[in-house]
C-alpha cells in the first residue's frame, strides 16, 4: 500500500516524558488514535518530521467528574467519555458529544485532545496529493486560494468539525497547555481563533488554533452550574462516521418557570465552535416563541453558511438553528420536572 | 441397510456457501492477497486536466529515477478496447486526447510501492486544453467540442422507438400527468480495489494475469487484442474477488496497464488501485434525467406512456448502447402496457465513464414510472396496489417489444407485501412517534432479467458450458467459468450437479475462474450464471449420471432403466444391495479412464427480444424476476431527515434454489437501492471527483439500515434450472419509487429528485423542490 | 529512514521484529508478514474492513503504526480459531454474514470484540457496535443474525 513519508515515531510513557520530547521536537504532531492525524498523513496533506504516541501516557488519559465539574485528561479515549458514569450523570452534553463522534471502533481510537484539537474541514482540503494538485492547491495546504470563497483575499473558511467542543465550551471549560515555554492554563475559547475575518486580522480556518510552538492540549477541566441540564445532538446524513452536518450543544438552567441560564454552541458551520452570544440576554422569562425567535437570531448572525462539506451551507445553518430551538425546548421541559 | 440410502437434496434449502469457510477464516485470497515473489508495484498517472489534445507526455525523469523498472504511455499502445465490439472507443492510456479528469495517461512499474510514487510524481503531461462538459444537456449544446470523432454531437446512441399509438393513447386517458425526475451518479463502491497482477513469461512469450474481475473471458479477449498476443498465450485467472455489482463487468484499464507493464518489463507486475481510482474507474449508473408522461383511466389502468432520458455515460463508450437501450425496453415486461414512445440519449461527457450497474439502464426509469403511477393513483383517488394490480399481464405472454414471459410471479409478490406489511389497515394511520415527526408507507413493483438472451460477444456458441471431472478419487469436480463474485454461483454450481447425482455436496468440488483450466464462460453480470450456467450444471450432470448408470448397469448385469440412483448407492432392484458409488465409479472407469462431460445451455429464439426497432433485442431474456416492495419511514419535517424504518419485500425468482442466498442477494439489493435512494451520489468540481472515499461517498451503514423482510415467490419458470430465474437485481429499483413514495405518504410532498438527503427534502417541504432543470443548473455551477 | 524493534504478542505468540516507525500496522500484517486476512477497502479510516483486536479492543489497523502495538496483544482474523472455525466465524459462514467476503475478517474482529464484553447483545447493541464497519453485500441483515448466532454459540459453550 502507499507507504508514508519518513518519520520518528516516540514513545513516551510520562507526561514529564512527553513534554520533554515537545520541547526537543516543538513541530512534533501527537498520535493518539489516529483517526484525524493518520488519514490526512496517508493523503499527504500532513508530513511531521516527528510523531509522538500519546497512547502511552496514562496520567493523560484519567477522567474526573463529580456534582461539581469535570477533568479529562486530553489521552482518554472518546468511548472512555462517552461510558463514564458521572459525565453521563452530570455533563450529558459532554458524554453524548463524545457517543456521537464517528463510529465505536473511532471512538475506542480517539482522543479527547485530538477531538478538542480536530482539524478543520473542506471538501478542496481533504483529498488525496493527486486531487488537490489537479485543482491547484488550496489556500490551506500551499495553493493561493480558497476555493469555497475565491473572492475573500487570502482567508480559509475550513470548517471546524470537532462534536465535543461545543459541549465543552457550555461549561467555559479551559484547557492545560504542556509542550510550551511554560506551562499555562488557557480558557478553552481562547484555543479556537477561526474567526475568519476579511481583514484577516484573527485565524481562520488554516490558522485556527491559538497554541504557541510545542504547546499540546493535557487536560480539559470545567465546573458545573447548580441546576444546569444540557445534551448534545448533531444532524448527520448518516446516523454513523458522520462528522457534524451541523453539532448542537445546549445547557440551561429553570427556574419555576423562568429562564436562568442559556447556552448554545454550534459546530460542524464555521472554522471554530461557536459559543453563541447573546443567549444570557433572552433569559429572565419563560421560554416563549420571541425567545425561540430570538435564539434564531442569534444563529443565523453568528453560523455560517459556507460550502466546505456536501450538504449547502444554508441548510446547515438553518438545521443548527432547528436543533437548537428543539433541545431547548426539550430540556426545558425535563427541567420543569 | 439399503432403505436408509437416500438421494440427498440441497435444492430449495438454506445453503452456506461453499467457499464460506475460506473468507471468514482469512485464508481466501483475493487479487491484492496473492503472493507474487518479486512482482513489481505498477501505479498509474493519471490526467489533471477533463479534455484536452495531449500535446507531451514527458515520461524521462520517472525513467531515470532508480528502481523504475518499465514506464508506459499512450504511446505504447494504439489499440483499443470497451465492451460491444462496435464501440471500442478506449485506450488503455489516453492517446492523443485525454478526456476526463482521472483518466489514465501513463503507468510506472518500480520496485516497491515508494519508487512507484515518486516516478509517477515526476511525470509531465502538457495538454491544449479544450472546453469541458460535465453534464449531458451542455455536452449536447450546439456549439460543443466534440469528444470523439466518431461521435458527433457527443451523441454515443440516439435511442428512438414507438410502439402502438402513444398520443391517441394518452387522449384516451382520464388523467394525464408529465413530471421530471433526476437520478444523481452512483458508483458500486465494491469493498474491494480494482488489482491486477500480470506476469509475462518472455521466454515462452506467455502472459498470466490474475485479475479483480467479473468477466475472466471479456479480459482475455481484450488483453489478446491490446497486448496484440494470440489469445493461445494469454491466460487469465480470478481469483477470490470482492464484489462487483457490475463495476467489473468489462474489462478495465487496470488489467490491460498492469499487462502492458509487465511485457515491457519482462516480469511480473502487480497494481493495486486505492479507493479514489477505484471510484474515477466508475463504470457506475449514469446521472439520468427523465421526462415522464402517463396516461391513466379512472380505474387506474395505463394507457399510454412517453419517456425521454438522458443519461450522462462520460467520456467512452463502454456498455453506454446497451443501458440507454435497457432503460427504454425494459417499461415493458412489468405491466400490460401497449403504446409506448421512447426517446434515450446516451451523451458522452467529461466525467469517468459509466457502466453496468445493478440493475443495469433500468433502476432509474423504475424510479420515475413507479414514482408516477403513484401520484396519479393518489390523484384518481385510488390505492396504490389496486393501480398495479389493474396493469397485471398474464403469462405466457410476449410483450408489445417481443420480450417473452413465461412465469409472472408479481400477483403474489404484491399480495404477500400489502398483508405483511399491514398496508390495509396502517396506511395513513400509523401514530406519529414524536413532535414533528411523521410515518409513511409506500409500494413499488420492480422486474429484471435473468441474463441477456443474446450476449455482447456473440460467437455462435452456447450461452454456457460446464464440464465435469470424475476419476479414481470419487470425487466429482465441476469445471466452470462462472465467476463467483459473492454472489454465490460456485455454491449454486455444487448444488445443482449434486442434486442431480443425489450425492451429499461434500463429494462436489467447482473449479472456477481460470482459463487454463476451466471452460469459457460469458461472466457475471446480468444475472445470468444461475439461469445459464446452471442449466448447463444440470445438463452436464444428467450426462455424468447417464455414463454411471450404464457402468452400474453393467455391473449389475441390468437394464440402464431399471438402475435406482441413491446417491451413494446404486440398485437394480430393492432386494439388491446394490453398488457404493466408489464401485460405480471404478466400473465407469474401465472403458474410458477418466470421465470427463459437458453441458451446455443455449436460449432460445423466442427470447431473443425483437426487431421494432434498432437495439430491441436489448430487454430479451429466458425469464424475468419480479418483485414487490413497501417500506415504511419517518420523516422530520422540519430537519428533513427521512428514517427508514423497515422493508416488506416479496422476490419471485422462479425457484429459490438456495434459500439463504436468495434472500441475501434480495436484501443486499434492496438495500443497495436504499443506498442510492437515501445518500449515495457522486460529485464533481470542474471534473474532478469529490466524493472519491467512503466518507463522502455515503454507503449507509449498519446504523443507517433497517429490517427487511423478505419472502420468496415461486413462480417455476419452465425453462429456469428447477424453475428457477435471477435474484440479484430484481428488487433493487422499487426501492427508490417505495421510499419516495412513502415519504410522500407521510408529508404530502413528492421529491423528485434523488438522493433524499434532508436538505433536498426540506427544500421539497418548502415547495423550493428543484426540478430537473433547476437542478441541472445546480449541478452544472459546480 | 527511523527503525525501531518492535515486540507484541500476535494471535497468541510472542512476535519480534523491526519494522520503519512510519509502517502501518495493516502493512505490517499484509505486507511484511504475509497474513493477508486484514484487508483495505478504503484510503483511511472509513470502512472498518482493517479490523484487528489490540488488547481485546477492536482498531483500526489502517491507521495504527505497528509501533503503537509494541507491548500489546494483537490479533487477526487468522488467529481466531486454529483448526477449525470460531463461534463468531461459524456464525457470519452458516448465517450468510459473508457474501463477497471483503468485509468479512474486519466484521469478525469488530465482533468478537463486542462478545468478549457483551456475551448477550441486543439488536440495538449489535448495531452500537458494528457502526464503524461496512459491508456493501449483505445490507447488514445477515450479519446482525450470524452475530446472534454467535452469541449463543459462545454462550452455550461458556455454559
Amino acid at each position: 500500500m502507499d507507504p508514508l513519508h519518513d518519520f520518528t515515531l516516540l514513545r513516551p510513557t510520562t507526561l514529564d516524558e512527553m513534554v520533554k520530547a515537545r520541547r526537543k521536537a516543538p513541530s512534533a504532531r501527537l498520535i493518539g488514535g489516529g483517526t484525524d492525524l493518520m488519514v490526512n498523513m496517508r493523503r499527504g496533506i500532513e508530513t511531521p518530521q516527528t510523531l509522538i504516541d500519546t497512547n502511552g501516557v496514562a496520567e493523560m488519559a484519567s477522567i474526573r467528574a463529580s456534582t461539581k465539574g469535570f477533568e479529562i485528561g486530553a489521552s482518554a479515549t472518546l468511548a472512555s467519555v462517552g461510558q463514564h458514569e458521572k459525565l453521563l450523570q452530570y455533563f450529558p452534553a459532554i458524554a453524548q458529544a463524545a457517543n456521537a463522534i464517528a463510529g465505536p471502533i473511532h471512538r475506542m481510537m480517539g482522543t479527547v485532545g485530538g477531538n478538542i484539537c480536530l482539524d478543520t474541514r473542506c471538501i478542496f482540503y481533504n483529498q488525496s496529493e493527486w486531487w488537490r494538485s489537479a485543482n491547484n492547491d488550496c489556500l490551506k495546504t500551499v495553493g493561493e486560494m480558497c476555493h469555497v470563497a475565491p473572492k475573500s483575499k487570502g482567508v480559509c473558511f475550513a470548517t471546524f468539525s470537532g462534536d465535543l467542543a461545543p459541549a465543552l465550551l457550555l461549561y467555559d471549560a479551559e484547557i492545560d497547555l504542556a509542550g510550551g515555554p511554560r506551562k499555562r492554563t488557557i480558557p478553552l475559547t481562547d484555543l479556537y481563533i477561526g474567526y475568519a475575518k476579511q481583514d484577516g486580522s484573527t485565524g481562520d480556518g488554516k490558522n485556527y488554533l491559538a497554541l504557541k510552538k510545542g504547546e499540546f492540549v493535557a487536560a480539559v477541566r470545567g465546573k458545573n452550574t447548580a441546576g444546569l441540564v444540557s445534551a448534545y445532538d448533531k444532524v448527520r446524513i448518516r446516523r454513523s462516521i458522520e462528522y457534524p452536518v451541523a453539532g448542537v450543544a445546549v445547557a440551561l438552567k429553570r427556574k419555576g418557570d423562568k429562564l436562568a441560564d442559556l447556552r448554545v454552541a454550534v459546530t460542524g458551520t464555521n472554522p471554530r465552535p461557536v459559543r453563541l452570544e447573546g443567549t444570557q440576554s433572552l433569559c429572565g422569562g419563560p421560554l416563549t416563541d420571541d425567545v425561540l425567535a430570538g435564539l434564531d437570531g442569534l444563529v443565523r448572525d453568528q453560523i455560517m453558511a459556507m460550502k466546505t462539506t456536501f450538504t449547502p451551507g444554508m441548510y446547515r445553518r438553518r438545521v443548527a438553528n432547528v436543533l437548537a430551538k428543539r433541545m431547548v425546548r426539550k430540556l426545558w421541559e425535563t427541567a420543569g420536572g | 441397510m439399503n432403505e436408509q440410502v437416500k438421494p440427498v437434496r440441497s435444492i430449495g434449502k438454506h445453503v452456506p456457501m461453499v467457499d464460506g469457510p475460506e473468507k471468514v477464516s482469512g485464508r481466501a485470497q483475493y487479487t491484492a492477497d496473492i503472493a507474487a515473489p518479486g512482482a513489481l508495484a505498477g501505479r498509474i498517472f493519471r490526467s489533471p486536466y477533463a479534455h484536452g489534445e495531449i500535446v507531451a507526455v514527458d515520461t524521462s525523469e520517472a525513467e531515470k529515477l532508480p528502481g523504475v523498472v518499465a514506464v508506459v504511455t499512450g504511446a505504447d499502445c494504439d489499440v483499443t478496447f470497451g465492451v460491444l465490439p462496435i464501440a471500442y472507443s478506449e485506450h488503455p492510456m489516453a492517446r492523443d486526447k485525454v478526456r476526463y479528469k482521472g483518466e489514465p495517461v501513463a503507468a510506472v512499474a518500480a520496485i516497491d510501492e515508494a519508487t512507484a510514487k515518486e516516478a509517477i510524481r515526476r511525470i509531465k503531461l502538457t495538454v491544449k486544453e479544450l472546453p469541458a462538459y460535465f453534464h449531458a444537456q451542455d455536452a449536447l449544446a450546439e456549439d460543443a467540442v466534440d469528444l470523439h470523432e466518431t461521435r458527433p454531437g457527443n451523441v454515443e446512441r440516439d435511442v428512438f422507438y414507438e410502439l402502438g399509438d402513444v398520443d391517441e393513447a394518452l387522449g384516451a386517458a382520464d388523467l394525464v400527468l408529465e413530471r421530471d425526475y433526476f437520478c444523481p451518479e452512483v458508483c458500486q463502491a465494491q469493498m474491494e480495489f480494482h488489482a491486477a497482477v500480470a506476469d509475462y513469461d518472455p521466454v515462452r512469450e506467455r502472459m498470466t494475469v490474475h485479475a479483480s474481475t467479473q468477466v475472466p473471458f471479456y479480459v482475455h479477449i481484450q488483453l489478446a487484442r491490446v497486448l496484440g498476443m494470440s489469445r493461445s498465450q494469454i491466460r487469465v485467472v480470478k481469483p477470490f474477488v470482492a464484489g462487483g455489482f457490475g463495476c467489473r463487468t468489462e474489462t478495465l484499464n487496470v488489467e490491460l496497464i498492469s499487462a502492458l507493464l509487465a511485457k515491457k518489463a519482462g516480469g511480473k507486475v502487480r497494481t493495486v488501485v486505492n479507493r479514489e481510482e477505484t471510484f474515477i474507474t466508475h463504470r457506475g449508473r449514469p446521472e439520468t434525467e427523465i421526462r415522464l408522461k402517463m396516461g391513466m383511466t379512472k380505474t387506474g389502468k395505463i394507457t399510454g406512456v412517453e419517456c425521454e432520458t438522458y443519461q450522462r455515460g462520460g467520456a467512452h463508450s463502454g456498455y453506454g448502447v446497451v443501458t440507454i437501450l435497457y432503460a427504454g425496453s425494459m417499461i415493458y415486461a412489468i405491466y400490460d402496457i401497449a403504446d409506448v414512445r421512447y426517446i434515450g440519449k446516451r451523451v458522452l461527457t467529461n466525467t469517468p465513464p459509466c457502466g453496468a450497474f445493478r440493475g443495469h439502464g433500468t433502476v432509474n426509469v423504475r424510479f420515475a414510472f413507479e414514482s408516477l403511477l403513484d401520484e396519479m393513483a393518489g390523484e384518481l383517488g385510488l390505492d396504490p396496489f389496486a393501480v398495479r394490480r389493474a396493469n397485471l399481464l398474464e403469462a405466457p405472454t410476449i410483450t408489445e417489444n417481443d420480450l417473452m414471459i413465461n412465469s409472472y410471479g408479481l400477483p403474489e409478490c404484491m399480495d404477500w407485501a400489502e398483508d405483511a406489511s399491514g398496508w390495509n389497515t396502517r396506511k395513513g394511520n400509523i401514530k406519529s412517534p414524536g413532535v414533528g415527526k411523521k410515518k409513511g408507507l409506500g409500494m413499488a413493483c420492480s422486474h429484471y432479467i435473468s441474463g441477456a438472451s443474446k450476449p455482447v460477444n456473440w460467437t455462435g456458441e452456447p450461452h454456457a458450458t460446464v464440464n465435469i471431472k470424475l476419476d479414481h478419487d470419487g470425487s466429482v469436480v465441476v469445471l466452470s467459468g462462472a465467476a463467483e463474485i459473492g454472489q454465490g454461483s460456485s455454491t449454486i454450481l455444487v448444488q445443482t450437479v449434486a442434486d442431480v447425482l443425489g450425492l451429499d455436496m461434500g463429494r462436489v468440488r467447482v473449479i472456477t475462474g481460470d482459463s487454463e483450466v476451466v471452460p469459457k464462460d460469458n461472466g457475471s453480470y446480468s444475472s445470468r450464471v444461475t439461469f445459464m450456467v446452471g442449466n448447463a450444471a444440470i445438463e452436464a450432470a444428467q450426462n455424468l449420471k447417464r455414463v454411471l448408470v450404464e457402468a452400474a448397469a453393467r455391473k449389475l448385469d441390468a437394464r440402464p432403466d431399471d438402475i435406482d440412483v441413491l446417491g451413494e448407492v446404486y440398485r437394480a432392484s430393492s432386494q439388491d444391495q446394490g453398488l457404493t458409488f466408489d464401485e460405480v465409479v471404478a466400473e465407469a472407469l474401465k472403458d474410458t479412464g477418466t470421465i470427463t462431460v459437458k453441458g451446455n445451455f443455449n436460449t432460445i429464439p423466442e427470447s431473443w427480444g425483437g426487431n421494432k426497432y434498432r437495439g430491441s433485442a436489448i430487454g430479451g431474456t429466458m425469464g424475468y424476476s419480479y418483485a414487490a416492495q413497501v417500506v415504511e419511514v419517518t420523516v422530520d419535517e422540519e430537519t428533513g431527515e427521512v428514517t427508514v424504518d423497515k422493508v416488506w419485500v416479496a422476490h419471485d425468482c422462479g425457484k429459490a434454489l438456495n434459500r439463504l442466498t436468495v434472500e441475501g442477494q434480495v436484501e443486499g439489493s434492496v438495500w443497495m437501492g436504499l443506498g442510492q435512494a437515501m445518500s449515495e451520489e457522486t460529485a464533481y468540481y470542474d471534473g474532478l471527483m469529490t466524493a472519491n472515499n467512503l466518507l463522502d461517498y455515503r454507503v449507509p451503514t449498519i446504523q443507517d439500515s433497517p429490517p427487511i423482510i423478505t419472502h420468496i415467490v415461486e413462480s417455476n419458470d419452465p425453462n429456469g434450472p428447477y424453475g428457477a430465474k435471477e435474484a440479484g437485481e430484481g428488487s433493487l429499483a422499487g426501492f427508490l419509487p417505495a421510499v419516495a413514495n412513502a415519504v410522500a405518504d407521510a408529508i404530502g410532498v413528492r421529491c423528485l429528485d434523488l438522493p433524499l438527503t434532508p436538505d433536498r427534502v426540506l427544500a421539497a417541504i418548502e415547495g423550493k423542490s428543484k426540478t430537473m432543470k433547476a437542478a441541472r443548473r445546480r449541478r452544472g455551477a459546480r | 529512514m527511523s527503525k525501531h524493534i518492535v515486540s507484541f504478542t500476535l494471535n497468541g505468540r510472542q512476535h519480534d521484529g523491526v519494522a520503519p516507525d512510519n509502517r502501518l500496522l495493516l502493512d505490517y500484517l499484509r505486507e511484511t508478514l504475509g497474513l493477508t486476512g486484514t484487508k483495505t477497502a478504503c484510503d483511511g479510516g472509513e470502512c472498518g474492513a482493517c479490523t484487528v483486536l489490540v488488547d481485546n479492543q477492536a482498531r483500526l489497523s489502517c491507521l495504527t503504526l505497528v509501533g503503537q502495538v509494541d507491548g500489546r496483544s494483537v490479533e487477526t482474523v487468522e488467529g481466531l480459531s486454529p483448526g477449525g472455525l470460531s463461534p463468531v466465524q461459524e456464525g457470519f459462514h452458516m448465517k450468510l454474514g459473508a457474501q463477497c467476503g471483503g468485509c468479512t475478517p474486519g466484521f469478525v474482529m469488530a465482533t468478537e470484540g463486542l462478545l468478549r464484553r457483551n456475551s448477550d447483545p441486543s439488536v440495538e447493541e449489535i448495531r452500537d457496535a458494528l457502526g464503524s464497519n461496512i459491508c456493501r453485500c449483505t445490507g447488514y441483515v445477515k450479519i446482525i443474525e450470524a452475530v446472534q448466532y454467535a452469541a449463543e454459540k459462545m454462550r452455550g459453550k461458556a455454559a
